[in-house]
């Protein structure tokens, strides 16, 4: 689901990239804060800064450690591209379940992270269409699907999850489309159907192997 | 062997199973640049590495395995260096 370079115009790929720069530093200074004061943080009392629902680690190192296993998983996982179609494939993106174990400012950083080292190291997604890459799966994809799970979450954790990643994919891939057809790529009415039902199983599959992924976690942590 | 070095892991198993089954068919975001018919506008930059393989590696089970790996070392490589700046 990355957008390569050619797609977008030049402006609104620069726009992106620089916007996204901002929210990265931000949430750089955020998730930096917590890894030097994490030991001082007691379980429960990190609601807005949203360290994680799965106490497995503990301490400044420890906390570093832990975003980092889960960039590899996210990296490994999105590596993965299953059969969904006839001719299609397509991979987990893994917003959601980077900032449900993660909160929204280190899954965003987590997320970013991993599309930047695609993007320059493995060529996947374009380096000028980095920002809207973030943007659209990272920020749209983990950082605003984390707010959609928080209001959801105490009625019901697996709807939740399940509602906040169909709102991830199918988000994503509007903004995609969005962006696409500022650029004058495509007509977004012409290509509205097209893109959102090629996307709506990839949103289906992102629910239940997030859901699976949660579950092995929480299991692994027990 | 601890819960830690089992989730680190993990993705070590993921790669390997994603160097043997994962699917040559192109996502959805290609079909769907295919569909429309703006798939030529496509730039390929490639400044290290392409599309998860390894130029100097012929067979692909192994090229793809060995890019998978590459990725985890980088992660594990940034961890040292913002352990290293955090001290």
């Amino acid at each position: 689901m990355h957008i390569c370079d050619g797609f977008l115009n030049n402006s609104l790929a620069m726009g992106l990239l620089a916007g996204m720069s901002v929210v990265f530093s931000y949430c750089l200074k955020r998730v930096y804060k917590v890894a030097t004061t994490v030991s001082t943080i007691t379980s429960g009392s990190n609601k807005n800064i949203g360290i994680c629902t799965f106490e497995f680690f503990n301490g400044t190192n420890e906390y570093i450690q832990k975003l980092t296993i889960i960039a590899m998983w996210i990296f490994a996982l999105q590596m993965f591209n299953i059969h969904v179609q006839s001719k299609i494939s397509a991979h987990l993106i893994g917003g959601v379940f980077a900032a449900v174990i993660l909160g929204p400012f280190a899954g965003f950083l987590v997320m970013s992270l991993v599309f930047i080292i695609q993007c320059i190291f493995f060529s996947d997604g374009g380096i000028l269409a980095l920002g809207a890459n973030i943007f659209n799966m990272a920020f749209i994809g983990s950082f605003i699907s984390y707010y959609i799970y928080k209001a959801i979450v105490n009625k019901n954790y697996h709807l939740a999850i399940f509602i906040s990643c169909l709102f991830s994919i199918l988000s994503a891939a509007f903004f995609c489309l969005v962006e696409l057809s500022v650029s004058g790529t495509v007509h977004f009415s012409a290509s509205f159907k097209n893109m959102m039902h090629l996307h709506l199983i990839v949103a289906l599959l992102e629910a239940v192997i997030t859901l699976v992924l949660l579950r092995l976690l929480k299991f692994a942590c027990k | 062997m601890n819960k830690k070095t089992i989730l680190a892991l993990f993705p070590a198993l993921i790669i390997l199973s994603s160097s043997l089954f994962s699917s040559k068919y192109p996502d959805t975001l290609e079909t769907f640049a295919v569909n429309q018919g703006f798939v030529k506008q496509y730039k390929k930059i490639v400044l290290i590495f392409n599309d998860y393989t390894l130029p100097f590696i012929s067979n692909q089970f192994l090229s793809s395995l060995c890019a998978g790996i590459i990725g985890l070392a980088l992660l594990y490589i940034l961890y040292k260096m913002v352990k290293f700046f955090i001290k």
